[in-house]
């Protein structure tokens, strides 16, 4: 009985459900202010102190909007799309460990960091699903950009995955985590930095934001979502960028684990966990803000001539390193 | 050589940083007034004092926005500012100077009627007064 | 004159000289040839051959009570403009079009089908330029007998497939609506793939008719109206209106009022640059460089408040000279901005030299070349990107341009990242030319009185606007009204540019290129 309340309670409120709704939408708050201050203006300020409460008020309002699904659409998919990658991606953060222990509790398996890679792919493709059932051209283009550009990210990006696995020895998460005594980004540079930028293909930001092209294919995917759809669309690619986040904190930055003081060390793992997530959340948004899209061409031949060959050097380089360096810091 | 090397890092890397750490160059309308320099075209003032009626302002509108009435037996202007452009061509116009500006530019409204300058408050305060 | 004018004057006399071709010197321009449908075709071949550079400016097609006349504007590369002036009988308005001698003429023969009614023989893709598509036959708005109460509008045609029988060929509409756009036109982009094969322009979704408005309202007020065709160079259709009436009443301007006018015209010319460089940025997804250019925009609007009390539409030109003076004490804060503006430039010059995702998108993207830029009769920035140095300040001086010392930019490489570049490089010599202005102002009125009625006359007139050259063709028939003001505006002699570098590039080389060229199509459509 106790042991179900505790699950309950995990799963739905903290660290689950309710916690990652919340976090996400100060995650994009941070994102949006961050942002704003480095183009020399102001961000959200009015609504809550220091406009803390601007998502919030952002997804409310799209609630009381009118959803309207279009005469042409594939109704069903149009409906059902954004809520199912929505949730399958609240289900791989549930993996993670966030304060020493993934959310769903005694859920990590031996190679669940693949597990994980697959469920972005299909929540990815859920997101492709839901642009291609409208009936409109802007949303095709834009859906068949995204599919043109998460798969051609993947592999990199399951490739650098690897050389923090390999550094551990085990593809569980937790495991990669908590064998950190060193951070891998110290370790393996080179694979962070990689696995930054693939990242940021992966999450759709400058410089490869295509997909959400706002000069070229109006709204991308997102075109003729609106009210409770789009808002459920947003809050994925949100949500998406937590993960991407929080799986570079498992991978390179020592996961949860820090200096505990005092008290509780779920307190502090949790601590830890959340300045390391604001640390690349506001890494990711200085490249956004730093360079102009590239066009479409330009990204795939940076996926398959620049990253792809890089990432399996990088693969090969921390093996080549981790047999030489391993010994002695270990 | 090196120095040339350096020198080829886009100057945007820096700046975004220290921007990061720079008041915003935002103007925190409404809470901080706009300051408005001197001869800002802003909202009519008319003295009907000095109008003797040539109708002047009316004819050479561009806008068609003044429109002249009478009022206590003299033709007087009326100004409709939903249709005025602020160009300030009657106050060019009129041989009296009895058209001025004011710094005025608040004047968004949902009341259609206050968008009017009437003349014949201004001649009813003037009576007003002298009484 | 110079050596050059003289040359194609006597060139044409010669030619024409026993034929009944008139040429008239000094008149609407630098020199007047009066021809007929049989003749005007000669004399445009004879200016081609004897200039590289001649180029159409404009058609005015005009209502001369018993016949229409069509009136070629020429440019050559020296000062002047060459008018051609061709009269066709109102039931039989037939004329060979010369769009095979000059490409970039048939966008203007198309509007003067459109609004007067005269057909062009030839013409390689006729149809609706300014007036919507459900427009009724046999009403041409500018003759004076149209009758425009009570219209019956014509069922909308059904818009046609993309290529029937080809389905991989997709139409792409970018607008009237898109977020590409600041303005409403509809580009049909029908691609194959990523590759654009052809581009279906459709202009006039914001034709307002102004020149049709301008002939009901008094010379006073036409100023302030055609200040409205434009919101960034409404100084620049101001001065160019006024200083056609002028050239109709021969009045000299004070030279204090020509300083101002020059710095109202260069604080224009700042503003728009500034806006297009930040919406360049804007176009390639660079959202920071588009909110810091929008930031040093800024002060020009609160220069411009501060000496004409209005941010944008400063309303600071009348005909005599300009309304208001500049206050003395203004100049020292005026010019504290400027020089604040002066510092950022090296920044913005360095992020375009050296930002490589800029380069990436930028460069090698919309090459228009040099013989191109000429046949199609480009002018502005987007020209001299392409290394054609034309620029009606330094080719037919107005104002006090004649006495301001500044350097004309031209690039070479013909691409976008040359365009901005261009612009950029403006903005300095703008500031330069404000600064000198300030410092050796004239003392001295700013203004002379005109009488308000206009005697009889024709003038042509032209001005640099931040988009290229401004040109405006005004008659006047001795009443308080204008007979005919005819205005051409850079951007619709630049569209045809874009039309051209857009055709076999990728669909996401589109925004940049057509922002390249400044499209402003509230000039446009009129």
């Amino acid at each position: 009985m106790l042991f179900d309340l505790y699950f309950v309670f995990r799963v739905l409120v903290f660290p689950g459900f309710t916690f990652l709704f919340f976090f996400t939408m100060f995650c994009d708050w941070v994102e949006r202010k961050i942002e704003a201050r480095m183009q020399n203006r102001m961000g959200p300020t009015f609504t809550g102190p220091g406009g803390i409460l601007q998502p919030f008020a952002d997804v409310v309002k799209l609630l009381t909007k009118e959803d309207i699904v279009p005469g042409g659409a594939k109704k069903t998919i149009f409906r059902i799309a954004p809520i199912i990658s929505f949730s399958i991606i609240v289900f791989a953060i549930s993996f993670l460990p966030i304060d020493g222990a993934a959310i769903i509790p005694n859920s990590s398996f031996a190679g669940d960091l693949i597990f994980i890679m697959a469920l972005i792919t299909i929540a990815n493709f859920f997101l492709f699903l839901s642009g291609w059932a409208s009936a409109n051209p802007y949303s095709d283009i834009g859906a068949s950009r995204l599919l043109t550009q998460f798969l051609g990210y993947d592999i990199p990006l399951v490739i650098l995955a690897l050389a923090p696995a390999f550094l551990a020895g085990s593809l569980t998460i937790a495991s990669i985590a908590a064998s950190q005594y060193l951070p891998f980004i110290i370790l393996a540079p080179w694979a962070f930095v990689l696995f930054i930028v693939t990242l940021q293909a992966e999450l759709e930001k400058d410089p490869f934001d295509i997909p959400h092209a706002e000069s070229e294919v109006v709204g991308g995917l997102e075109t003729e979502f609106c009210g409770g759809k789009l808002a459920f669309l947003r809050l994925t690619r949100d949500m998406q960028i937590v993960f991407g986040a929080a799986l570079v904190v498992e991978l390179f930055l020592g996961g949860p684990y820090g200096p505990v003081f005092f008290g509780f060390p779920a307190f502090w793992y949790f601590l830890w966990f959340v300045l390391k997530l604001l640390a690349v959340v506001v890494v990711t948004e200085y490249l956004t803000c730093l360079f102009a899209r590239f066009r479409i061409d330009q990204v795939l031949t940076a996926n398959w001539k620049v990253l792809l060959p890089l990432s399996v050097l990088s693969l090969t380089l921390t093996v080549a390193v981790a047999t030489w360096v391993y010994p002695l810091v270990m | 050589m090196g120095k040339k090397k350096k020198s080829s890092i886009s100057p945007m890397v820096k700046a975004l940083l220290s921007n990061l750490f720079k008041k915003p160059a935002t103007c925190q309308y409404p809470f901080v007034k706009a300051e408005v320099p001197e001869g800002f075209r802003g909202k009519q003032v008319y003295d009907i004092n000095l109008c003797i009626s040539c109708g002047l302002c009316s004819r050479d509108c561009p806008a068609s926005a003044i429109e002249m009435v009478e009022i206590n037996g003299k033709r007087r202007p009326l100004f409709h500012l939903d249709q005025c452009i602020f160009c300030y061509q009657c106050a060019e116009s009129c041989p009296r100077n009895a058209i001025q500006s004011t710094k005025i530019f608040e004047l968004a409204t949902t009341d259609k009627s206050s968008l009017v300058i009437k003349p014949e408050e201004k001649a009813q305060k003037e009576n007003g007064e002298q009484q | 004159m110079s050596q050059k004018e003289t040359d194609i004057l006597s060139i044409l006399q010669a030619k024409f000289k026993d034929t009944t071709v008139q040429v008239q010197p000094q008149q609407l321009g630098k020199v007047a040839v009066i021809a007929d449908a049989t003749t005007y075709r000669d004399v445009l071949k004879a200016l081609l051959e004897a200039d590289e550079k001649t180029a159409v400016i404009a058609i005015t097609g005009i209502d001369l009570g018993a016949t229409l006349g069509v009136f070629y504007h020429i440019r050559t590369s020296t000062a002047g403009i060459i008018t051609i002036k061709v009269e066709v009988p109102k039931e039989e308005p037939r004329l060979k079009t010369i769009s095979d001698l000059m490409p970039g003429a048939a966008f203007d023969e198309m509007e003067v089908t459109d609004l007067v009614g005269v057909v062009f023989e030839g013409h390689p893709s006729p149809g609706r330029l300014v007036l919507p598509d459900n427009w009724p036959d046999g009403v041409f708005p500018l003759r004076k007998d149209a009758k425009l109460d009570n219209l019956q509008f014509k069922p909308t045609p059904p818009s046609e497939p993309a290529s029937p029988g080809n389905e991989d060929i997709v139409k792409i509409i970018i607008g009237p609506q898109h977020p590409a756009l600041l303005e409403p036109e509809k580009f049909a982009l029908k691609v194959e793939g990523e590759i654009v094969k052809d581009v279906q322009p459709r202009i006039g979704y914001v034709h307002r008719g102004i020149e049709k408005a301008a002939e009901s309202r008094t010379y006073l007020q036409d100023v302030y109206l055609v200040e409205r065709i434009c919101g960034i160079c409404n100084a620049c259709h101001a001065t160019c209106f006024v200083e056609a009436v002028e050239k109709i009443l021969e009045t000299e301007v004070p030279p204090r009022a020509k300083y101002i006018r020059t710095i109202l015209l260069e604080l224009n010319r700042l503003h728009s640059h500034l806006l297009t460089l930040g919406h360049a940025g804007l176009e390639i997804g660079f959202e920071t460089l588009f909110q810091y250019f929008w930031r040093d925009r800024e002060p020009i609007m609160d220069i411009t408040e501060i000496i004409s009390g209005n941010r944008v539409i400063s309303s600071g030109m009348t005909v005599g000279g300009v309304r208001r003076d500049i206050n003395e004490a203004d100049i020292p804060k005026i010019k504290g901005m400027l020089t604040s503006l002066r510092k950022r430039l090296p920044f913005y010059k360095k992020v375009y030299e050296d930002e490589p995702s800029i380069k990436m998108r930028m460069k090698n993207v919309g090459t228009l070349k040099r013989e191109d830029a000429l046949k199609l009769c480009i002018v502005g920035p987007t020209a001299r990107g392409s290394a054609v140095d034309i620029d009606v300040r330094k080719d037919e001086p107005y104002e006090a341009y004649g006495e301001i010392p500044f350097k004309l930019i031209t690039y070479n490489e013909g691409d976008t990242w040359a365009r901005m570049n261009v612009r950029m490089d403006e903005v300095e010599e703008s500031i330069n030319i404000i600064e000198y202005a300030l410092d050796n102002l004239p003392t001295g009125p700013f203004r002379v009185r005109v009488p308000r009625v206009v005697p009889a006359g024709e003038a042509v007139n032209r001005v640099e606007a931040p988009r290229g050259e401004l040109f405006y063709y005004l008659k006047s028939n001795g009443t308080a009204y204008p007979e005919r003001v005819k205005v051409r505006t850079p951007t619709f002699a630049n569209i045809p540019a874009f039309l051209a570098t857009a055709i076999g590039s990728n669909i996401a080389d589109v925004p940049p290129n057509f922002v390249s060229l400044d499209p402003c199509f509230s000039c446009t459509d009129r």
